[in-house]
């Protein structure tokens, strides 16, 4: 891939409709077919008529297991289609970023849900033993992709701090309990303790599992790592401890955080290529919304950046040109147009087809106008 | 307990029905009636001195208050300290004031048992400021002293339906480092809000270490300070005059691990002898409501054992 500004995806896109209704034993509705039907013939998705034989038969391990990799199929299709050249499977057969891992894992046990915001909840997990590895959860997922994709791959996987961050952490805390007065001195400790074991006991092995299998590049997810300043360092040693003597690019994705918190401890992530950073939520003007790119040159990181260029929380599309002068001011930033992947902010699974597709849309054309202006 | 409690599963998904349109306004209502009545059940199993209604319909600390309040309005999602939990950033649109205007949607006085004490819960005057987004004020010791003379006016009509604890959550006292500017308009605040209020007023810092902020604490017209003991140092604490009563936040609303009686029996003491106030509650660190629900109900005990622990 030589050409300036590369498109890629940050990770999850919504899950098919049809597939939903399929997994929760539902017949499809007339409107998810009509979904199906559109999409299809706009993206170049080859197993419709497949899709559709499998939604009006009886559900077996064996057509669910199709069906899941229709899913896949259909991203990916959906992405290619957008005109990315990096693209993975839109987490498809992901039940979400954090309950995937953590339902994989040995160590965990979910106690009921915690509320997000609002009316929003999530199921948070608590570690009641020591954390281990139960089975490689997305090697089957990276080979579907890897054998069906036309364009080259990144996958993405979410990293050891926010799995630590978003869990409960009883059982490292209780072990260390009896030799602590402090409590404050404890949790942290504990934090430590079960930070590492994560990396060391869960990513390590499936990272592993995925560079054997081929993956040429991984995407490590860390939305949590600005949740508290002071534990920076301990996601740049758990980075390392899980990435140590992999042989493939490696990168980070980070979004909706105050960045100058991550530094200058990120210099010391070992083996990663890239930062892809969320920008486009923070506003119209570039000047405000692209400041914090500044902190690359202030701190002399000279490695590759994954620009945010649309904004993943509204319906608003941004235009070609707003994108095209997104990169050339991350051009004119960081005075290098080769170190710049374009990318959306993060994941784009809260928007709707519609809306995802005319975003990806604009984000390539965007990228080639800005490729043009610079050749 | 501090105040927020979480909603249980089933309420958990009569809301997310009740956001999809599959329930009624009034069916979501009777859910959160039911849960408040199933709280005080629990609070009176657990012996607790002050009752609370659980805060179960308040989508954040300043949401209610956008409609009690004039001149706010709720704005974009804004990440609650360190948690991985979401509020509105409330938006100062023109002058802050209350209108007199009913409370009973947000403070469920009337299902809270009358032969104990009950305790209502408002955001303090410094939090508040601090994490809105201030468009209609010239300045911020402008805005705090709107807002705490709007919050006086909601806790006087409290205390005149029958709170006798009104508690004051100020987290960014002890998170954000005041200017020393901020400070003298925290203290002016305090002044509009507790003082010849005839009601035990309570500043509720949490998140942070109040080691740094204690003094200046101290010194304002509350009748109580509640204290995080996960995040102060115990030992910062020593060297004060605890002239108040101290709300000491034992149990840790932040991690599900149950703390064991003899933990609990061991960190009491040590933050009797260390700090010495001229009286002491036990009390979780800061709101439940970041467990889920059948945790918090277990922790929710373990402050009776802990208030045992405290009496012994």
């Amino acid at each position: 891939m030589n050409r300036l500004f590369p498109v890629q995806d940050i990770g999850s896109l919504p899950k098919a409709p049809w597939l939903i209704s399929y997994l929760r034993g539902r017949k499809p509705e007339r409107a998810e077919l009509d979904h199906l039907a559109k999409w299809s013939k706009l993206i170049g998705f080859e197993a419709e008529r497949e899709v559709e034989t499998i939604l009006s038969e009886q559900k077996t391990p064996s057509t669910e297991k199709r069906l899941r990799e229709f899913g896949s199929l259909f991203a990916v299709r959906f992405l290619e289609s957008a005109g990315l050249d990096y693209v993975y499977d839109g987490e498809e057969n992901r039940i979400e970023m954090y309950e995937h891992p953590i339902r994989h894992s040995d160590g965990f046990e979910f106690y009921g849900h915690v509320r997000s915001f609002d009316d929003r909840y999530y199921r948070k997990a608590a570690c009641v033993r020591k954390v281990g590895f139960r089975d490689a959860y997305h090697l089957d997922e990276f080979k579907y992709v890897k054998q069906i994709a036309k364009r080259r791959i990144k996958v993405p996987v979410t990293g050891p701090y926010t799995l630590a961050e978003w869990s409960f952490n009883e059982y490292y805390q209780d072990r260390l309990s009896r030799d602590y007065d402090d409590p404050r001195k404890l949790k942290l400790d504990a934090k430590r303790d079960f930070l590492l074991d994560i990396a060391k006991e869960i990513i390590r092995p499936n990272l592993r599992s995925l560079v054997e299998a081929g993956a040429e590049w991984v995407q490590i997810d860390e939305p949590a790592v600005s949740t508290k300043p002071a534990e920076v360092p301990f996601f740049v040693e758990a980075f390392n401890e899980c990435t140590s003597g992999l042989n493939c690019k490696l990168s980070v994705h980070v979004c909706f955080s105050d960045y100058r918190l991550l530094y200058p401890h990120i210099l010391d992530l070992r083996n990663c290529s890239q930062l892809a950073l969320e920008f486009a939520n923070r506003g119209q003007s570039i000047t405000l919304a692209y400041e914090q790119l500044n902190l690359l040159n202030e701190f002399d990181d000279e490695r590759e950046v994954g620009l945010g260029v649309a904004d993943v929380h509204v319906d608003d599309i941004e235009t070609p040109e707003q994108v095209r002068d997104r990169i050339n001011y991350a051009v004119k930033t960081l005075g290098n147009a080769e170190r710049i992947f374009v990318n959306p902010d993060c994941g784009l699974r809260t928007r709707s087809w519609d809306v995802a597709y005319r975003k990806l849309c604009n984000i390539t054309r965007g990228a080639a106008l800005a490729r043009n202006k610079i050749s | 307990m501090t105040g927020a409690f979480p909603r249980s599963e089933a309420l958990v998904e009569l809301t997310r029905a009740a956001a999809r349109g599959k329930v009624s306004e009034n069916e979501l209502e009777d859910g959160f009636r039911k849960e408040v009545l199933q709280l005080v059940m629990l609070q009176t199993e657990a012996e607790i001195d002050s009752v609370v209604d659980g805060q179960l319909n308040w989508q954040d600390l300043f949401r209610p208050f956008s409609e009690i309040l004039t001149g706010i309005r709720p704005g974009s999602l804004t990440r609650w300290f360190d948690n991985n939990t979401f509020y509105r950033k409330p938006t100062i649109v023109e002058k802050v004031r209350y209108g007199g205007g009913s409370l009973d949607r947000y403070f469920r006085h009337n299902l809270l048992p009358k032969d104990r004490p009950r305790r209502a819960v408002l955001p303090g005057p410094y939090t508040f400021a601090l994490l809105s987004q201030n468009i209609a004020y010239q300045s911020f010791e402008d805005l705090i002293d709107d807002l705490a003379h709007a919050l006086r006016d909601v806790a006087t009509k409290l205390k005149i339906a029958g709170y006798q604890y009104l508690q004051f959550n100020d987290p960014s006292i002890c998170v954000s480092e005041p200017s020393q500017d901020q400070l003298a308009a925290v203290r002016q605040a305090y002044e509009v809000l507790a003082k010849g209020m005839d009601a035990k007023t309570v500043l509720h810092t949490y998140f942070g270490d109040a080691g740094s902020i204690i003094e200046f604490a101290l010194d304002l017209p509350t009748d109580s300070i509640g204290i995080d003991f996960y995040a102060t140092s115990v030992d910062s604490l020593s060297e004060h005059d605890f002239t108040k009563e101290l709300e000491c936040g034992c149990l840790d609303a932040r991690n599900s691990l149950l703390e064991t009686p003899d933990g609990l029996k061991k960190l009491i003491v040590r933050i009797q002898d260390a700090v010495r106030p001229k009286g002491i509650s036990v009390a979780t660190n800061c709101d439940l409501d970041f467990l889920p629900y059948g945790v918090a109900a277990r922790k929710l005990n373990l402050l009776a054992t802990a208030k045992k622990i405290e009496d012994g």
